[in-house]
């Protein structure tokens, strides 16, 4: 162990060039959270989704005939830490592509390390809306963005007609880059309302201090911009204090936790009632590879997948397709490979805008849902649906609490 | 009581390393290894500029990471803001962490032991907090963008990094071999004692607060147009924690003992990684145990092993030097 | 009506300050030191009762209990194996003593962090509720029962522990030495005897905070730097080494907290504990309750 390390080391610092024989596997990086304060539970959901991927193409023969590697560096959702991860990914373990991250931060130091050394990357989860500002050739975006969640949760926070809402939003790009999204689109579509945007720190325990004043104050809506374990943190405060969910206040959620699998174990009687966006529901409609997707996981996990998990297959998949189709690993030629992307993912048709702005290089028509939570531990399928696949958006249906 | 510190021998040591850093690059190609002791100087500055106050002047400060946070922020702002370079940034990077050293110097004056520990921690927790709370000046947690330096190729950064650090372990040298180092170790080792004898306490300890914030300033702008992302990470107590980690390991109050320290603990780090284990744990393992048996570390180790070294300066000469 | 609710919840938080802070302050009435280590034994405590309900199915009470006692042996074992050359006389006067204080037990807390990050993985463990209702009505205020049963037992504890001190004789061999020293060895007290109970006794009662704060601040290896800074800063305020003066000192703080995060800045609520301990320190190091100057 000890002497195989020792030459590795030394193979290393040599800079020794790995031989490119065709029985090599393709490395792919990625950078994910694997402990606090990143999200370690949006981690695990994107490394089982790259895996079940993964599994699915080696099924099929691998890809050029080769094998995939993927190599996971923790990056615990700090930008620094983010950025050193790539760096290692790129110029220590020679991959050819990055996937996988889903923090909007993160991602936005990673962009700048595989910009400089000219590495595709295909962010999966990363909603921030600057991530497609930059304009970076070599970045593709199959994840959901800031501006789609505003659009569709100001339609909603519109027809609902509430006066008063406030916003929680966390002190990442993804947190006051929403809330700065829906403020815009708020102004727009419901100009009478009302909104105010909270920055919390999403390492902080008790938010106590920040929820006491709502007390006074009675907003119409509570709208938190957070991911676990802030997320469930927050909304346990909310409901033990009494403000929300209640039958003077909702509590709408934009980040999309409510079907993360740990959701009701720490959520328990806080979440009855929550009004929650969605990117997928067993309602939605799926392409042959989404279902192949959804039967693996079923089979391995016993549970409806979450939405993460097919954000991060479609990632590989995107790869995969992109690297078949340039016959070669070469960063110049996946890149062009995937600008002509046509790829039938496992939620839909995948293309990539060409022009730049807010849309380039993104899946711009990412489909979702608006659905409510009912009952306490309420899994998606039962969960009430206010708007989505054949369901116009109606909020009379929503399910007000007792008190 | 033996001392190694400030012997001849130690010094020539201290720039020897230095001189093997510089070899280095020579045989080594790998873009991540560079990276890596590149950090590793990053730390060794930290570690010097730490000992100096810490080591040397018995100023047990917790607050080295957050002069670094200091001197990163200075240049990430004037960039971000003004777009203003690193040409400036870096030099205003070190003169600001200075200026704030020499306030937080004067105002703890009379502080020592746990309670200089607690007020500099204090310190630098508020810096850290105002920073990363602060989102609309300073971006909060997201960090600041910056621009890199001399194309971001790592040999020359190396080498600017190794350049910086000679000088600075040129001017303590300096510094150390004048009278103020004897009036330094004296407040040290006895500070009602140095004040009978007319050492001027509010002028050396203020002195030794600001050059060593300015080593910490220095660094850390340095660092951040390496790393090309200035954010509140630099200051954490845990940056602070491996600082002191590295001094104690290599050797307190000696000049080779922080730059073996930072040097070795940093590469080493990279090391265990490989077989999976947490570097930290390793390391304050050792902390404990040099504390608790071996009060100077590897350089005392490496006294006993090689009395021909020289590395122990008499401490009759120190006293007739003081006298 | 805010007003009312504002000093109640600071209050809530002010007695786990006091709780979490007592420990600390008793350490620093013996040994002059402060025990930079002082957090990772509420990490000790949270994880003891979390994961001893949760992996190894025991009932909430003896889990709580046993998390006390594994804090009090971890305080028993720093004291054999680290705390002994403070009053042996093997490290040398003053300076050296503090230095010596500092280093192993800031390094003491990097190991026991990273060594609970080997074993026990980042991942935050939430600590189960003592009380399964997750809220309740209370004079037209909804509160958290755990929150509220938790705070009883902390005010219980400092009671007992307080009144320990006063009436029995190990109490008042507490009190001698941390008055005097010297005075206290020819009276044929045993420094160390006294000082492995005060390291036990300081274990124990900051486990338990951990242990009753685990559902609110989960068990997670770094979850020690919280309490730890609190404490630091209550027993500042309070006047190093008085115990009457950290648990007013706590229960302040918790209040201060509140009013400052609402009315003054939610964002910079965790800089106002430290610009007190930063003012107390510069300005009037005997505390806002201490009752003499001691040495600085």
């Amino acid at each position: 162990m000890t002497r195989r390390l020792l030459l590795t080391l030394i193979a290393l610092a040599l800079g020794w060039p790995p031989a490119a024989g065709a029985q090599e596997p393709i490395k792919i990086g990625a950078p994910i959270s694997m402990s606090p304060p990143g999200s370690v539970a949006q981690g695990k959901e994107v490394r089982d989704g790259l895996t079940l991927a993964q599994e699915i193409l080696h099924k099929r023969g691998g890809v050029l005939g080769r094998k995939i590697e993927i190599l996971y560096e923790d990056t615990q959702g700090i930008p620094e830490k983010g950025r050193a991860a790539v760096e290692k990914l790129i110029t220590r373990d020679k991959v050819v592509a990055i996937t996988g991250e889903h923090a909007s931060s993160v991602t936005l130091a990673d962009i700048e390390v595989a910009h400089r050394y000219n590495i595709p990357l295909v962010n999966t989860n990363a909603w921030s809306d600057a991530v497609r500002l930059k304009g970076y050739p070599q970045v593709f975006n199959r994840s959901n963005y800031n501006s789609r969640v505003a659009e569709a949760m100001g339609e909603v926070i519109a027809k609902m007609k509430v006066k008063h809402v406030v916003a929680f939003a966390e002190n990442t790009d993804y947190g006051t880059g929403q809330a700065e999204a829906m403020k815009k689109v708020l102004a727009r579509v419901a100009p009478d309302v009302k909104f105010t945007a909270r920055v919390l720190d999403r390492a902080a325990r008790d938010f106590t201090p920040a929820v006491l004043p709502l007390k006074a104050e009675r907003p119409d809506m509570i709208v938190t911009i957070m991911i676990p374990p802030a997320s469930y943190l927050l909304m346990n405060q909310l409901y033990e204090n009494g403000i929300a969910p209640s039958k003077d206040t909702w509590l709408y959620d934009g980040a999309g936790v409510a079907d993360y699998p740990d959701f009701w174990d720490n959520v328990k009687d806080a979440g009855v009632g929550l009004l929650s966006f969605g990117l997928y529901h067993p309602k939605m409609n799926l392409t042959p590879l989404g279902k192949e997707v959804r039967n693996l996981y079923i089979d391995q996990h016993k549970r409806e997948p979450n939405r993460l998990i097919f954000q991060a297959a479609d990632s590989l998949f995107l790869l995969a397709d992109a690297i078949t189709r340039a016959k070669s690993t070469e960063a110049d030629a996946v890149i062009k490979a995937l600008r002509e992307t046509r790829f039938e993912g496992t939620q839909g048709l995948i293309t990539f805008e060409k022009e730049k702005g807010l849309y380039f290089q993104q899946w711009k028509d990412i489909p979702y849902i608006t659905y409510q939570l009912t009952a306490r531990g309420q899994q998606l399928p039962e969960t009430l649906l206010i708007q989505g696949p054949g369901v116009e958006l109606s909020v009379d249906k929503l399910m007000r609490p007792a008190r | 009581m033996r001392r190694i510190a400030l012997s001849p021998a130690d010094h020539r040591l201290a720039f020897a390393v230095l001189g093997v850093v510089a070899l280095i690059p020579l045989g080594v190609r790998s873009e991540y290894w560079l990276g890596v002791l590149i950090t590793g100087l990053y730390f060794a500055m930290l570690a010097q500029s730490w000992n100096l106050l810490a080591g040397i002047a018995g100023l047990f400060s917790m607050a080295p990471a957050a002069f670094a946070m200091v001197g990163a922020y200075t240049t990430g702002l004037l960039h971000h803001h003004l777009q203003i370079g690193p040409g400036v940034g870096v030099p205003a990077g070190a003169v600001v962490a200075a200026a704030v050293g020499f306030g937080l110097g004067r105002i703890t004056l009379r502080l020592r032991g746990a309670y200089l520990a607690l007020t500099t921690l204090a310190f630098s927790e508020i810096l850290r907090l105002v920073i990363a709370n602060s989102i609309e000046w300073t971006r909060g947690d997201l960090g600041l963008s910056v621009p890199g330096i001399l194309g971001g190729a790592k040999v020359p950064i190396l080498y600017l990094f190794l350049g910086v650090l000679a000088a600075y372990q040129a001017l303590l040298l300096l510094l150390l071999r004048s009278r103020v180092g004897l009036f330094l170790l004296a407040i040290r080792d006895d500070e009602v004692g140095a004040v009978a004898r007319g050492v001027d306490l509010v002028r050396y300890k203020t002195l030794a607060f600001t050059l060593s914030a300015a080593g910490c300033g220095v660094a850390g702008a340095l660092f951040v147009h390496f790393l090309q992302l200035a954010s509140p990470e630099l200051g954490l107590i845990l940056q602070t924690g491996l600082v002191i980690s590295m001094v104690v390991i290599g050797g307190m109050g000696t000049a080779t003992g922080p730059l073996v320290g930072a040097l070795l603990v940093e590469v080493a780090a990279e090391a265990l990684r490989e077989v999976g284990v947490r570097h930290l744990l390793v390391f304050s393992a050792l902390v404990i145990l040099v504390g608790r048996f071996f009060r100077e570390g590897l350089m005392g180790l490496l006294a006993r092993l090689a009395p021909g070294a020289r590395l122990v300066a008499r401490p009759a000469s120190d006293a007739e030097r003081l006298a | 009506m805010l007003i009312v609710e504002i000093v109640f919840t600071g209050l809530l938080m002010g007695s786990f300050y006091a709780l979490m802070a007592l420990g600390l302050t008793l350490v620093f009435g013996i040994l002059k030191i402060v025990n930079f280590a002082h957090g990772e034994f509420f990490m000790i405590g949270a994880y003891a009762y979390t994961l001893l309900v949760v992996w190894a199915g025991l009932p909430q009470v003896p889990a709580m209990l046993s998390a006390v006692a594994l804090g009090a042996l971890a305080g028993v074992l720093m004291e054999r194996l680290l705390m002994r050359p403070l009053y042996t006389g093997v490290i040398g006067p003053g300076a050296l003593r503090d230095e010596y204080a500092i280093i192993v037990t800031f390094g003491l807390s990097l190991f026991l962090i990273n060594l609970s990050h080997q074993v026990l993985g980042p991942y935050p463990v939430k600590g189960p509720d003592l009380v399964a209702v997750s809220r309740m009505e209370l004079f037209g205020m909804f509160v958290s029962p755990h929150r509220l049963l938790a705070s009883g037992l902390a005010v219980l504890t400092l009671a007992l522990i307080v009144w320990l001190i006063r009436t029995t004789v190990w109490g008042k061999r507490v009190q001698a030495v941390a008055q005097n020293r010297f005075g206290a060895a020819i009276a044929g007290i045993d420094h160390a005897r006294v000082s492995a109970l005060v390291l036990a006794l300081s274990g124990g009662i900051v486990a338990l905070s951990g242990a009753l704060l685990s559902p609110l601040f989960h068990a997670y290896p770094d979850v020690g730097a919280f309490p730890a800074v609190k404490s630091f800063v209550v027993v500042v305020l309070g006047g190093m080494g008085s115990i009457p003066g950290s648990i007013l000192g706590g229960l302040l703080l918790g209040v201060l907290e509140n009013f400052g995060a609402i009315y003054i800045s939610y964002e910079y609520r965790d800089t106002f504990g430290f610009i007190i301990l930063m003012l107390v320190l510069l300005l009037r190091p005997q505390g806002l309750f201490g009752e003499r100057a001691r040495e600085v």
